[in-house]
């Protein structure tokens, strides 16, 4: 009976710790994102306050100017936003189907060249992307797809070398019994059959996380896209338009706007995260473990 | 690793891509000796004898194809292929104020390139197209019937149900991923810079050259800093990876621990880090830890430092900044998936090790870590690959500063190779030298993957997971 | 039907062939084909209104200029500005009428690399800051001014700013601005007196406040041009640098590299000369285009000054130097002589004295037209006061290598960090290296 209450005891002031561990790391890992907020609020007019560089971190007085700046007309945030979100949809749309495609072929079917193509494009993902970012550039120009075509040349560009990404996708077609592909087969199912009726409904969980990874992608991408928009201001994303605010010199003093915007864009995609979540711990632990 | 694996089936690889190409050309002589009219016709008229078989869908394919090539080998193909051993010869000039630009050398590498590889892909359609011929007729000679073109069009969606799904994503890797690789592997021979830029300028090969440049470890070589920036691409690589991958797996397990409530919260907050978007919240990190940020801001208002701490301008001190920002990012990831995995290790070893009395560190050092370093190992190379790739980090948080005379090119102390590759193409618009470095990356990555993966247990069997 | 089919299939590839083998074995048809096929891809690279106006010329007459359209790169805050302007001109030229404009805020900085990086995509009239003048000139990205035009450009702009525009003897672009230098913005609470940088540091350390220096290679002349050092670069006609005039490996440079230092090492120094991104400071050493941003915070206590003196380790004083720079408008090689004369009016307008005026009230950027210079407007401007007292202390900026930028920001880079423990000697060393860095961009 001692025994067990001395085990209680340790086992709470063990809890207790490991309590305030959780509690700091959760402090460390939330600061930013709270400071980033809390300067979102701060207004740009120097009548109110001063929109750059600060040393304090909760704002004097609380103020939607930011909010209003991005909202009102005076920049093409509302276009930038909706170019990112288009771009993100399409890619997320297209990524999918041919990551589903590609996977099904290499886990489903043997054929001449399989092990070739695999080694091949486990080769070419070494180079490094921004290689090529010059070439593309060129190329996606001699199609009309530089400046004001930037939105469907990134979508391009993205959707062209998404089949490269199957790695995950594979790995959880694998796991799916070939049993099932083959009675189905005997029944006298073709495989385009198989593959719409049978693999595709049993893998949610796939389609939902590589859906979710490639939709994310483009609200981060501003190297490449700010290439292809080439100074084309209605072509920008949010990421390349925002980068401005805090890089180039011509923009004093917009960096409380920069935080605002910045709200804006993780506010919806971190629920929508959260919201998926689930989807996305199956998929990089699947990854994971296949490699 | 093709090759690798190539020449351990095979003796001689060389060999024996001879012996298959003799073989190959036997056949075709034997294909033309023995082919009736039909088959002999289409040595020029691609698909002809399948159309006169009744196969007209086959053979209309192949005659599409052959079309098509020959139409984009005539309309500029060629034009571009003749120029490819120059990269053009004629000048930009001036006609009274206007401009007459001459030759594109950057078109003409690129279209050059394009059309090399439509004259393959027509070598290998002709091919195919005698191949099918010939099998047509045995078919035929042997009594036996042809597939109706019904099951030519089913088998698009059954047997060859792969070449269907298949035939866009290839294509879509090879314009937007091969062609401009092969490309960028030819610039670094060629002396593409700011001063040789076309539409204005010509470019041309220069051989070896800037490989020379590379390796040269003079005051203005680039060899010193080459090496500088590749070391401190590798020890990063190393630390993000492993630090990240021990403190994540170690606070998966204290979010997992018995008595701990909330734990979907945990959760929750730290998975903020890979939702919001990360030239967002590392931007503003970058700003937090400059000299005039905020933390050093508020450390001098409590008086706890006299002199800003110079957590960016210090090499040392930016060096470690960057992991420890690092470790902020990766924790997350692995914590997702050190959760999942955690829950597969037998409970039963650990209660035979509590048993023994083990401590917990022990338990993490003799059960946790070795069950998760076989599980994840393949995992952990591509994580390793991938840091060294790490753009983002880097350049978000601190462009490479704090720069110094020691390194030549504009590389700073915290350059990975890939930003110092992006900074030679964006603010020197330096190419030939970029595609260099890129080609380096290459070689290093696919170096360090290929000792890595030989030395990797769980990969060996592909088809035994199935 | 199964056969008529197959007729046109066969046609069509018998066709194919011969004209395949025609071109490939033949010779007689290849040339004939050639300029045509040529002509395709190049003619898609152009704007749509560049392949039109061939057509227009043929039959115009000399009022007749066709139709296209003008693409203007100027920085964010003067979008709108520029917007008018051109109004403006194309309500005074009715003979330019077919051509539209569209004005996009691509910032300095970026619309250089980007005309250097695809210049047929650029823009037909760009703004730039003076120091990227060569590195477009060797890119092919500058056209020359209207040799008409030259007589007036020169005659109506300070004599520096033309400079400015020249490489060689060739005039590449029109000035439109004469403010490209800096000089100290600061608190007049905190600081007593401006006059030395001793003091001006001692007052921001005993207020808690900092003072923004940039020690790249813009500003790092400063200190080096103050202790009489120089660095200039010949050029020859193509804009290749021929020769590099440079003392800073000698006791001149050591005072001035110590100076340096010693400021980096003070409690007070921040680098950077951003006024947007300084924070809790009580001087900055920054250009006219901050002046209300820095007035923002500031507020009353907002003032300005010459440069400051300071005092070297020899124990002489030096007066703080630097450049004196000028903004640029530039237009790009054209194929089409017809919007190559629309783009030179274009761009004589935007930098004309009326405009340079108008642009001085709408931003407030000094101009570099001497009656604009002259009006009383600018006379009363304080931070531009500030400014041209400097400027008598200042070098003009001549051509300088993109290399020199980079190898100065790595100078500025050991400045905060390794000089600091350095030896005399170590840093003698350095000074050496750094000079045989500089020369060797010269060729």
């Amino acid at each position: 009976m001692a025994r067990q209450t001395s085990m209680k005891k340790k086992r709470a002031v063990g809890n207790f710790f490991s309590y305030v561990l959780l509690i700091l790391i959760s402090l460390i890992w939330l600061f930013p994102f709270f400071g980033l907020l809390m300067q979102s609020f701060r207004s740009y007019d120097p009548a109110v306050e001063y929109g750059g560089m600060v040393d304090y971190i909760i704002p004097h007085t609380f103020s939607l100017d930011n909010y209003r700046f991005l909202f009102d007309g005076g920049t093409n945030y509302l276009r930038w936003y909706l170019n990112t979100f288009i771009i993100a949809l399409f890619v997320s749309i297209f990524n999918t189907i041919i990551v589903l495609c590609v996977s099904y072929a290499l886990s489903r079917m043997r054929f001449k060249g399989r092990t070739f193509l695999m080694r091949f494009w486990l080769i070419l993902g070494m180079f490094p992307g921004f290689l090529t970012m010059i070439c593309l550039y060129f190329l996606l120009k001699q199609v009309g797809l530089t400046q004001a075509g930037a939105v469907p040349g990134l979508i391009l560009v993205s959707v062209a070398s998404s089949g490269m990404g199957y790695y995950v996708c594979k790995g959880y077609f694998d796991t799916i019994p070939k049993a099932l592909d083959e009675a189905a087969r005997i029944d006298g199912a073709s495989r385009a059959r198989v593959f719409l009726t049978m693999t595709l409904p049993m893998s949610k969980p796939i389609i939902i996380y590589t859906a979710l990874v490639a939709f994310m992608g483009p609200w981060c991408d501003y190297v490449f896209a700010s290439y292809v928009a080439f100074g084309h201001d209605k072509s920008y994303n949010v990421a390349v338009a925002m980068q401005r605010w805090m890089v180039v010199g011509d923009y004093q003093g917009y960096f409380t706007r920069f935080c605002a915007g910045g709200v804006c864009v993780a506010v919806p995609i971190t629920i929508l995260f959260m919201c998926l979540q689930k989807y996305y711990v199956e998929g990089v632990t699947g990854g994971a473990v296949k490699g | 690793m093709a090759n690798e694996s190539r020449s351990q089936t095979k003796k001689n690889p060389v060999a024996g891509f001879f012996g298959a190409l003799g073989k190959d050309l036997k056949e075709i002589g034997l294909t033309f000796k023995e082919g009736d009219w039909k088959t002999r016709i289409s040595f020029v008229i691609f698909g002809f004898g399948s159309i006169f078989r009744g196969l007209w869908l086959r053979g209309a394919g192949l005659l599409a194809v052959e079309a098509f090539l020959i139409w984009f080998e005539c309309s500029f193909g060629f034009e571009y292929l003749s120029k490819l051993g120059t990269l053009g010869t004629v000048a930009t000039t001036k006609k009274g104020r206007t401009t007459v630009y001459g030759d594109n050398s950057f078109l003409i590498l690129l279209f050059g390139l394009l059309a090399l590889f439509a004259v393959l892909a027509f070598i290998y359609v002709w091919r195919l197209n005698l191949k099918v011929s010939r099998r047509e007729q045995l078919t035929l000679k042997a009594g036996k019937k042809l597939p109706r073109n019904r099951d030519d069009w089913k088998s698009l969606f059954d047997g060859h149900f792969d070449k269907t799904i298949m035939a866009l994503p290839v294509t879509g890797v090879f314009v937007f991923t091969v062609l401009p690789i092969v490309f960028m592997i030819c610039v670094a021979f060629t002396n593409y810079d700011a001063n040789h830029q076309p539409p204005s300028n010509l470019f041309t090969w220069v051989g070896l050259e800037n490989f020379k440049n590379l390796f040269s470890f003079g005051t203005a070589g680039f060899g010193g800093t080459f090496m500088t920036v590749l070391l401190w691409t590798l020890i990063w690589a190393l630390f993000a990876t492993f630090i990240d991958y021990v403190l994540g797996i170690a606070v998966a397990i204290l979010i997992n621990m018995k008595g701990i409530r909330f734990k979907k919260l945990w959760r929750k907050i730290l998975v903020m880090t890979i939702a919001v978007p990360q030239f967002v919240s590392l931007l503003y990190v970058s700003k937090l830890f400059a000299s005039d940020g905020l933390i050093n801001g508020y450390l001098l208002k409590w008086g706890w430092i006299d002199t800003a701490i110079p957590f960016w301008t210090n090499p040392t001190l930016a060096k470690i900044t960057i992991i420890v920002v690092n470790i902020w990012i990766g924790i997350p990831y692995l914590m997702l998936i050190a959760t999942g995995l955690l829950m597969n290790i037998p409970e039963d070893l650990y209660e035979s090790a509590r048993i023994d009395g083990a401590s917990p560190w022990q338990m993490f050092r003799h059960i946790t870590m070795p069950y998760m370093l076989f599980v994840t190992g393949p995992f952990l190379l591509t994580q390793y690959t991938g840091n060294l790739n790490n753009f983002n980090v880097i350049f978000l948080l601190t462009q490479g500063a704090p720069k110094t005379g020691n390194l030549v090119g504009g590389a700073g102390r915290t350059d990975l190779l890939i930003t110092w590759l992006y900074k030679m193409t964006i603010n020197d618009t330096n190419y030939r030298m970029a595609a260099v470095i890129g080609i380096m990356v290459f070689i290093v990555t696919a170096a360090i993957s290929l000792v890595v993966y030989q030395m990797l247990p769980s990969v060996k069997d592909e088809e035994g997971f199935q | 039907m199964k056969k008529k089919i197959l007729a046109v299939l066969l046609a069509t590839a018998m066709v194919g062939t011969m004209a395949g083998c025609g071109s490939e074995g033949g010779e007689t048809p290849a040339p004939a084909e050639t300029p045509a096929a040529t002509e395709t891809p190049a003619a898609t690279e152009e704007t749509p209104a560049a392949t039109e106006t061939p057509a227009a010329t043929d039959t115009a007459d000399t009022a007749d200029f066709g139709s296209g359209e003008i693409k203007v790169w100027v920085a964010e805050n003067v979008v709108d500005f520029t917007k008018e302007q051109i109004d403006n001109f194309s309500a005074a030229h009715p003979e330019y009428s077919g051509y539209t404009y569209v004005v996009e805020a691509v910032g300095e900085g970026d619309a250089a690399g980007n005309m250097i990086t695809d210049v047929t995509a650029g823009a037909d009239i760009f703004g730039f800051a003076q120091d990227q003048l060569t590195r477009l000139v060797t890119a092919g990205a500058l056209e020359e001014v209207n040799p008409d035009y030259v007589p007036t450009v020169e005659a109506e702009n300070a004599a520096g700013a033309v400079a400015a525009g020249k490489v060689g003897d060739t005039l590449y672009a029109y000035p439109m601005t004469a403010d490209n230098g800096y000089f100290l913005y600061y608190d007049k609470s905190v600081i007593s007196d401006p006059s030395t940088l001793e003091g001006i540091v001692a007052d921001c350390e005993a207020a808690g406040k900092s003072i923004y220096v940039d020690l790249t290679g813009w500003y790092q002349v400063a200190f080096f041009f103050g202790t009489g050092c120089t660095l200039t670069y010949d050029t020859d006609d193509s804009g290749a640098f021929t020769k590099c005039n440079v003392d800073y490996a000698s006791d001149k440079g050591l005072v001035a590299l110590k100076e340096m230092i010693e400021l980096a090492s003070s409690t007070a120094f921040q680098p950077g000369s951003s006024a947007g991104d300084a924070v809790n400071y009580a001087a900055i050493i920054d250009g006219t285009w901050d002046a209300g941003t820095v007035k923002d915070v500031l507020g009353d206590n907002y003032a300005c000054a010459k440069l400051p003196t300071f005092t070297g380790s020899d124990g002489n004083t030096y007066q703080m130097s630097g450049f004196n720079g000028c903004k640029l408008l530039g237009i790009k090689p054209q194929e089409d002589a017809n919007k190559l004369q629309v783009c030179d009016d274009l761009a004589l307008y935007l930098t004309s004295e009326e405009v340079q005026l108008a642009r001085f009230e709408a931003v407030q950027w000094g101009p570099s037209n001497l009656n604009a210079q002259a009006s009383e407007a600018v006379q009363a401007n304080e931070a531009l006061a500030a400014l041209s007292e400097q400027f008598a202390f200042t070098v003009p900026q001549g051509n300088y290598p993109g290399d020199y930028w980079t190898r100065a920001e790595s100078l500025a880079g050991d400045v905060q960090d390794s000089f600091k423990s350095a030896s005399d000697d170590d840093l003698k060393a350095a000074l050496e290296a750094y000079q045989a860095d500089l020369q060797s961009y010269a060729k």
